[in-house]
């Protein structure tokens, strides 16, 4: 079977769970302890950044194998080029982010403050960069940029299926070009997307290393849900082609990169760690202080058991071993996420609430109206004062917070599932399809 | 190496697809095959000749546990025991500095207890005599190889038999 048919059944189970996200959003978004929304907005910060990146992330390995003269992923190319669409509804998410810059509704940047930035001179010097119209016209030009190759890829690879036979490679050979010309430029502006949307949440530290290690991250999670999909297809009848031998690479590149996203987790804490200056060190010390779990659970579920799992050969060539690894991972990176933003967002929400740079958002406050501010307040001090510091929604991923998860995921899958049915799962007239067919380890 | 001579027939082919459909059919007679050279590793020959899994990666992982252990555990002692020293004002057991070390010790360990074992096992030393059936075998021949010493010459003829059938451009019989 190559044609997919989204079935009606998985489109009420995908839409029922959209709608628990929404439920979970709404909820966060009203019951909501902190000021300024600021579970709803992180949550969807998180979220949104986590897709798009899954999605910016498949575009790129496509453009990557085109030009290594890779044949062994042809046959589930069509799974990345359709994870690639993601990129449209992410762009239009993080547009609402944007309009909540701009209309101020969200705290989720202290860099977004005005009057923060014009009495810290951190921030002001960094103000050319970290600035909404930065966010604004950055996001939209370099995604809209993304997008557009994209479109092209996936353009040229369906017209390719409409040839009568395998001997013109002309389509190939465009596409080469659009993904040669898309490397240099999706790998510099993907650096400077995660920093104006995940690393500035930290708005006065910041790593060079960062881009890095948050792009390894995507990386990981791309190839977990990859495996996840080949695995599900082939449980539906689908992709009776892929064998056991595309699952072992598959499974090499996740322990490749978990390795390689392990190396640098370390290269930025080692290096910061060493040099113990405190404008960097705050980072760690936040995290691992106030965010224990998170912090050591991280390396567990991303670096330790992926690379005891998947050490041995005979684990990567199992279905089952790989899927419940994959979800540990693709869990695992979502966590990742969790925790680079989570903090940094607290942080700035409590100094809105009352705490060190009080005065200067006493106006803000008091547009909320008295009760809220004094709602406000009262959160933001049971969340210093009191001996412990949990805050729910931050501290640990909640129910509310793995709805949502759940909602984007969902929403992400129908999205994919649309483009699985406009083309053959299997590209017929790929070049490289009869090596892939006879891909062996 | 074996204290007694061999007597070996072989056959020497010029493509691997050939060898590979050889292999094939001297498992389809049950002609029990004594070794197969060829320059590069072919695919697909390993189980069509029975061959087990390497378990020389088990041997590494052993090495890595102990070259890990033995790194991180070395330090520990020398900067915790031995010759404490505070370095950047760091408390003496320090492990984040020690990892570089320790994964460099694991890598160490690793590779070089694989080198040696695997030396060890094909019994490879400096010195060591190796004869060759053929030069070109190292060059671009693959060769299948019939261990004749104690076949009569009614087995030799069927096994001439089988490679000039085969597809081997050239046969000869060597002592070794």
């Amino acid at each position: 079977m190559n044609q997919f048919t989204f079935e009606s059944r998985h489109k009420t189970i995908l839409l029922a769970f959209m709608g628990l996200g929404v439920l979970c959003l709404l909820l966060t978004f009203f019951m909501d302890a902190q000021p300024a929304h600021a579970r709803f907005w992180s949550n969807f910060l998180h979220n949104t950044v986590f897709f798009t990146g899954i999605a910016f992330i498949s575009l790129f390995v496509i453009a990557v194998f085109i030009n290594a003269y890779a044949g062994w992923y042809v046959l589930f190319k069509r799974v990345w080029e359709a994870y690639s669409a993601f990129l449209i509804p992410g762009l239009v998410m993080l547009g609402i982010l944007m309009i909540g810059i701009w209309t101020n509704s969200h705290h989720l940047y202290h860099w977004a403050d005005e009057e923060a930035v014009q009495a810290d001179p951190i921030l002001l010097q960094k103000s050319s960069f970290l600035n909404k119209y930065w966010y604004t016209f950055g996001t939209l030009i370099i995604v809209g940029a993304w997008i557009f190759f994209r479109q092209r890829l996936r353009a040229l690879s369906l017209a390719e299926d409409m040839l009568g036979s395998t001997g013109d490679f002309s389509y190939h050979r465009r596409q080469k070009v659009v993904a040669a010309v898309f490397l240099p430029i999706g790998a510099f502006t993907s650096a400077a997307m995660i920093w104006q949307w995940v690393m500035s949440v930290d708005a006065h530290w910041y790593s060079t290393l960062y881009a890095w290690y948050a792009t390894a991250s995507w990386f990981v999670a791309c190839l977990a849900l990859t495996i996840l999909m080949v695995a599900w297809l082939k449980s539906k009848g689908y992709m009776t082609q892929v064998t056991e031998n595309h699952l072992h690479d598959l499974g090499k590149y996740m322990f490749a990169f978990s390795i390689f996203w392990t190396y640098l987790w370390f290269s930025q804490f080692m290096l910061i760690w060493y040099a113990n200056v405190g404008e960097e060190t705050i980072y760690f010390h936040v995290r691992r202080e106030h965010f224990p779990v998170m912090f050591y659970g991280n390396l567990f579920l991303n670096f330790l058991l992926p690379f005891l799992i998947l050490m041995r050969n005979d684990n990567k060539r199992k279905y089952g071993t790989m899927i419940l690894t994959s979800l540990f991972v693709f869990f695992g990176h979502w966590w990742d996420y969790f925790l680079m933003i989570k903090p940094g967002v607290l942080e700035t929400t409590n100094h809105l609430g009352g705490h060190g740079e009080a005065t200067e958002h006493l106006t803000d406050a008091a547009h909320q109206g008295a009760e809220h501010g004094e709602h406000m307040v009262d959160a933001a001090h049971a969340a210093v004062s009191h001996g412990s510091d949990f805050v729910s929604g931050f501290t640990l991923p909640g129910f509310l917070e793995l709805g949502t998860m759940l909602g984007f995921l969902a929403f992400f899958l129908f999205v994919v599932f649309r483009q699985f049915e406009k083309a053959s799962l299997t590209p017929p007239h790929d070049p490289y399809l009869e090596e892939s067919i006879h891909h062996h380890v | 190496m074996k204290d007694h001579n061999t007597d070996v027939l072989y056959g020497l082919y010029d493509d691997e697809q050939d060898l590979l459909k050889a292999v094939k059919q001297a498992n389809d007679q049950h002609l029990e095959i004594m070794d197969v050279f060829s320059p590069f590793p072919v695919h697909g020959l390993d189980p069509l000749l029975g061959l087990a899994e390497s378990r020389l990666h088990i041997a590494g992982f052993i090495y890595g546990t102990i070259g890990c252990l033995f790194g991180f555990g070395f330090m520990t002692w020398v900067f915790t025991r031995d010759w404490p020293i505070i370095f950047g004002g760091k408390p003496y057991f320090s492990a984040p500095a020690f990892i570089p070390i320790t994964f460099e010790l694991t890598v160490l360990f690793a590779s070089v207890g694989m080198v040696v074992t695997f030396y060890t096992i094909c019994g490879l030393w400096p010195g060591v005599k190796n004869p060759t059936l053929d030069d070109r075998i190292t060059d671009d021949k693959f060769c299948i190889a019939f261990d004749a010493t104690a076949a009569a010459e009614g087995e030799v003829d069927k096994l001439r038999g089988f490679l000039s059938s085969s597809g081997a451009s050239e046969i000869n019989m060597k002592t070794i």
